[in-house]
């Protein structure tokens, strides 16, 4: 049955080409029609990779992100609209019942004009923080392009952001430089561990109001690094959404542009490629994570014969083995999922709390997966178990499976025999010398009869 | 249909048991088969043996009776095959009921009353070392029972009295080969340095933890007052309440005052049987008024000692035969040739009216003993606990079937894998009627456990939640009486939950919290804000209030009327309430899919706007990844 439906499936991804994992309407939510052809190679881009784009007003009447209940669109790219707010239609209410229903959204900002309230509130929900008077530009004077900003110093010049940490995979990285023009600068809460910045500042920059003068230094909330151009969000669903500061970066004059930084040579941007892996990761191309087959058994030599996998029932201090089957979807198909370097991917054997915390080793690869494999014994303690993977990074969709198995104390007779118990030997010994003695004491008595009576009878 | 027959086929089998035990004190038949038949319709027994009230009692009642005829048996024959027996009963016993303890120090102190008495022969040796070396091996193997009979004080006595045992057969055997004196003198510097020794090493034992100090259970048997303070989850339960007087007279009627006249009948003969039916009268009728539940270990021996005093009086009046002169010459010839003393009348009763007017009056008792056995047992342990029948003003019966209603519903809507907390009286029941797995159940030897669920319903949201989610909760099921009037309900019985949570989180469960300023346990406008904040208080009037015109909200089983805002529930949602209310069943929400504080994302949703954080004070917190 799983073999069609994965013939079925990979025959379907064949046929309609590159695809988003979880489906192709996308939603772009623009002010006018003019803007649209500032950013004609981002929707060619989106088309060529099997999306169907619709292009909405934020003040139309048609608007709407749910069809009977459901969601109409599985993707949502919002630019920022010229007028306040993004109307009725996409109250901020709205998108999180979006993103409740596993839409992805990528949510463009910019730094041009003030940030609308109802976005800020939006922004909030999620712990994400925009500058107090929501019309901040990041700027910094080490790294600008010296051809369009000579004088503001509000292009950014970045390099491709490297992985967050050692232990997560970089899905943004490569050679070669950004341009981000006019960057809304976010701030990430302390609390959450849903959000993390795909894109930081560099250490030099920081946000600065034009309207305004320079807030005091114990107004100022944040600076350098801690000022985010691009941010994530991945709920507990792993539904997506992006917040990019800088709407700009991804129109066409940055695609093909040509860039200079002080001090440095004239080069042409990434901006284009960027712009795939950023959509890429937010509509679900990249980053996402497939369970297949979750097999657990007794350990034995040979094969597991299909009716001794996945038993309900184990006994304690039984040696088992279990495996689970992982892949990663990249851009279009699936491959085998590689944890990085330092993060391991761990199974737990928990009755409330868990016995064994065990690092999931890869012991087979396939074209399109790798099974991760531990062994270990379960622990002295009978009761309902569980195996459980609970693997949750940044970047990647969640992995929370729970396999409930009971595991039974010994049987009757299932335990070690008396003579193989060493501590028992002296009781054995001494049930055997009593037997022994008993007929030895028989054999003495019945073979030493008096001799006196037969004296007697001589007599 | 096995698990709805197994107690009255029990209680055939106690009857039997009854019979062969009550034989073996009297000559006389009569008593085994009026014992029999005491024990066959006293309510006493009778609470637990009706078909489809499914208790283990019932079959430990059975094991009881039977293992103390076997040991009777064995006493007297001092034989092994009888004391053998006796241990196998004895085990199946402890695989049966925790109460085996009651065994586990009644037959030594039989044996030591015999010892104390002067009484003591190889019979009783026999007897006691088979029984205490093969009971005692076959109760380690009941997992839960282990290596408790070496480690335990409570089984410290059969240990104790089988060393002394030892002892005694030992000087009795020295007693044949020394004179007197000598003995004598053997005797007392013997008894003095065992007794020291053996106190000593208890003492050292006890200290170092090596044998487990008495349970808390068997404290409460002799200090009344003693659960109450260290152990509330025992006195929590209204069986392990002392026993009120009418009790005795409810579940035993006029057994209860032939058993002194039974038991004044086992003095005059005083053998060793009936030494052990004194010694378990005292002791459980002791018991019997300490916990109401102990009323079932004195039924077996009342209705012996009634048995007994009921065949006594029969055999004497029921005899219709007058003396004839032959055998009263007999009689007076043989007593003055045995005696040697002047001959004596024959004493009897012989006049008609008086065998008449006895046995007519003892038939009367015994009718209305029936009559009120039909009437106890029909009216008080007939009817099933999860359906309530009430009167309605016409006189016609209406029937309140809250509790199936509410299993059955989650029988029908929940994954069969979904994890129901309650408050544990209710943990067996949802286990068999809505087959779903719970936190808790009637199964009370994990007092952490329940400590765990008093604690979730008596802190505030914010911090039962995470108990909740730990313990993997789907659904919280809380009882409700404040509709109808039904007072068993959870707020009743909510400041054991909180005394339970108390015993075991001291800092953080108060009692006194629960109360307002002037000692009054109130759930009205007046409750107290850890009252009101209680994740019990929250469910339990969770929109109770929109049943009533605004202001109007009254509790009926409380008395009082409750606040007219309904509480706010962010963590659960409401599931399931029944017809009547008495069970409210409530969801427990995931976690917030955007990583929010659930106050937050209900705040959000009803459309309040989030401030901006004020203004931190002190060093900025930066986000490091």
């Amino acid at each position: 049955m799983r073999w069609y439906l994965a013939l079925l499936v990979s025959a379907f991804a064949a046929a309609v080409n590159a695809l988003s994992s979880s489906g192709s309407r996308l939603l772009v939510v623009l002010d006018d029609t003019t803007d649209k052809s500032a950013y004609s190679i981002l929707w060619s881009d989106l088309e060529g990779r099997g999306y169907d784009l619709s292009f909405e007003s934020p003040k139309s009447d048609k608007l709407s992100l749910f069809e009977h209940g459901e969601r109409a669109y599985d993707h949502l790219l919002i630019l920022p609209p010229k007028s306040k707010g993004l109307g009725p239609n996409l109250t901020p209410k709205n998108i999180l019942d979006f993103m409740n229903q596993d839409g992805n959204i990528i949510l463009a900002l910019s730094g041009k004009a003030s940030t609308s309230s109802a976005i800020s509130s939006l922004l909030l929900e999620v712990d994400i923080h925009l500058s107090n008077d929501r019309s901040a530009v990041v700027i910094d004077h080490f790294n600008y392009d010296t051809i369009s900003a000579a004088e503001k110093h509000d292009v950014l010049l970045l390099e491709r952001p490297a992985p967050l940490r050692p232990d997560v995979k970089a899905f943004f990285d490569g050679e070669g430089v950004l341009a981000l023009p006019h960057v809304a600068p976010q701030t990430l809460g302390s609390n959450s561990q849903l959000i993390s910045p795909i894109l930081r500042a560099p250490a030099t920059a920081y946000a600065y109001n034009p309207k305004e003068e320079m807030p005091s230094p114990d107004d100022i909330e944040a600076t350098g690094s801690q000022l985010n151009v691009v941010s994530a969000v991945q709920a507990l669903n792993s539904a997506r959404f992006v917040v990019l500061g800088s709407v700009e970066a991804l129109e066409d004059q940055w695609f093909s542009g040509s860039v200079k930084a002080p001090n440095g040579k004239k080069v042409p941007t990434v901006n284009r490629e960027f712009a795939k892996q950023l959509t890429g990761w937010a509509f679900k191309e990249t980053g996402i994570l497939k369970v297949g087959k979750i097999e657990h058994h007794l350990a034995t030599d040979g094969e597991v014969a299909a009716e001794d996998m996945n038993p309900k029932i184990y006994r304690v201090k039984n040696e088992t083995v279990f495996n689970i089957e992982i892949s990663e979807y990249s851009y279009d198909k699936w491959v085998p999922f590689e944890v990085p370097a330092e993060d391991e991917l761990q199974l737990e054997f928990t009755m409330l709390s868990p016995f064994h915390r065990l690092a999931l080793k890869p012991t087979v690869r396939t074209e399109t997966s790798a099974v991760y494999s531990t062994q270990f014994t379960t622990p002295d303690q009978h009761g309902i178990f569980s195996f459980r993977v609970d693997y949750k990074r940044p970047f990647l969709t969640n992995i929370e499976e729970k396999h409930e198995v009971t595991v039974r104390h010994f049987a009757h007779d299932e335990y070690p025999r008396s003579w193989a118990i060493t501590g028992g030997w002296v009781w054995i010994a001494g049930l055997w010398s009593v037997i022994g003695g008993f007929l030895a004491f028989v054999v003495v008595w019945l073979y030493s009869a008096p001799v006196a009576d037969k004296v007697k009878k001589t007599q | 249909m096995s698990v709805f027959c197994s107690p009255p086929a029990f209680s055939g089998l106690t009857a039997l048991a009854m019979y062969l035990l009550t034989c073996e004190m009297s000559t006389s038949p009569s008593a085994g088969l009026l014992a029999a038949a005491f024990m066959g319709i006293t309510p006493g027994y009778i609470s637990r043996s009706v078909a489809g009230s499914y208790d283990n009692e019932a079959i430990a009642i059975f094991l009881l009776v039977f293992t103390f005829y076997l040991w009777i048996k064995a006493v007297k024959n001092g034989s092994i095959m009888w004391g053998a027996l006796t241990a196998l009963f004895y085990g199946y016993m402890v695989s049966a009921w925790g109460g085996y303890v009651f065994i586990t120090n009644l037959i030594p102190l039989h044996v030591f009353v015999l010892i104390c008495m002067g009484r003591y022969s190889s019979r009783t040796y026999i007897a006691y070392t088979t029984w205490y070396a093969l009971g005692t091996l076959g109760s380690m193997q009941i997992p839960f029972v282990g290596f408790l009979p070496i480690r335990n004080s409570d089984h410290m006595s059969a240990l104790g009295v089988f060393g002394l045992i030892q002892l005694v057969a030992f000087a009795d055997f020295i007693r044949g080969f020394l004179p007197g004196k000598q003995f004598q003198k053997l005797l007392t510097s013997m008894i003095l340095l065992i007794v020291g020794l053996g106190f000593g090493g208890l003492i050292l034992l006890s200290v170092s933890g090596v044998i487990a100090p008495w349970s808390g259970r068997f404290y409460s048997l002799w200090d009344t007052g003693y659960a109450k303070i260290h152990i509330p989850i025992i006195a929590s339960v209204s069986e392990h309440q002392p026993t009120a007087w009418p009790a005795f007279f409810f579940d035993l009627n006029f057994l209860i005052w032939l058993f002194p006249a039974g038991v004044f009948l086992c003095f005059q003969k005083l053998k060793d049987e009936h030494v052990f039916v004194i010694i378990y009268a005292v002791l459980s009728s002791y018991f019997a008024g300490v916990m109401v539940r102990l009323m079932l270990t004195l039924t077996p021996i009342v209705c012996v000692a009634a048995g007994l005093a009921l065949s006594g009086v029969l055999d004497q009046f029921l005899v219709m035969s007058k003396p004839t002169a032959e055998t009263k010459a007999k009689a007076n010839a043989k007593d003055s040739k045995a005696y040697g003393k002047m001959s004596s009348p024959v004493v009897g009763i012989y006049s008609y009216f008086s065998k008449a007017f006895v046995s007519g009056s003892m038939t009367l008792y015994l009718l209305m003993f029936v009559a009120h056995c039909t009437w106890v047992t029909s009216n008080a342990y007939s009817s099933p606990s999860v359906v309530l029948a009430s009167r309605l003003p016409d006189g016609s019966q209406h029937i309140i079937d809250d509790y199936r209603e509410a299993y059955y519903w989650l029988r029908q809507n929940t994954p069969d894998n979904a994890k129901i907390m309650s408050w544990w009286d209710y943990g067996y029941q949802i286990g068999g009627m809505a087959d779903r797995p719970t936190l808790v159940d009637n199964n009370t030897w994990n007092n952490t456990h329940i400590a765990t669920v008093g604690k979730a319903m008596s802190s505030r949201e914010e911090v039962s939640y995470p108990i909740l989610r730990q313990h993997d909760v789907d659904y919280v099921l809380v009882v409700f009486g404040g509709l109808l009037g039904y007072s068993g309900d959870d707020l009743n019985k909510f400041l054991w939950m909180v005394r339970i949570a108390e015993g075991i989180w001291p800092d953080e469960i108060k009692e006194r919290d629960f109360f307002t300023a002037r000692g009054e346990y109130r759930v009205d406008d007046e409750a107290t804000p850890t009252m009101k904040n209680s994740l019990m208080y929250k469910m339990s009037y969770y929109n109770y209030q929109s049943l009533f015109p605004p202001g109007q909200a009254v509790d009926r089983v409380r008395g009082t009327k409750v606040p007219t805002e309904s509480p706010t529930l962010d963590t659960m949602e409401e599931a399931f309430t029944s017809e009547n209310w008495i069970i409210r069943i409530f969801k427990v929400k995931d976690l917030d899919n955007l990583g929010r504080d659930h106050s937050n994302a209900v705040a959000f949703d009803k459309g309040l706007k989030r401030k901006r954080a004020a203004k931190r004070k002190g060093p900025r917190v930066l986000r490091t990844e």
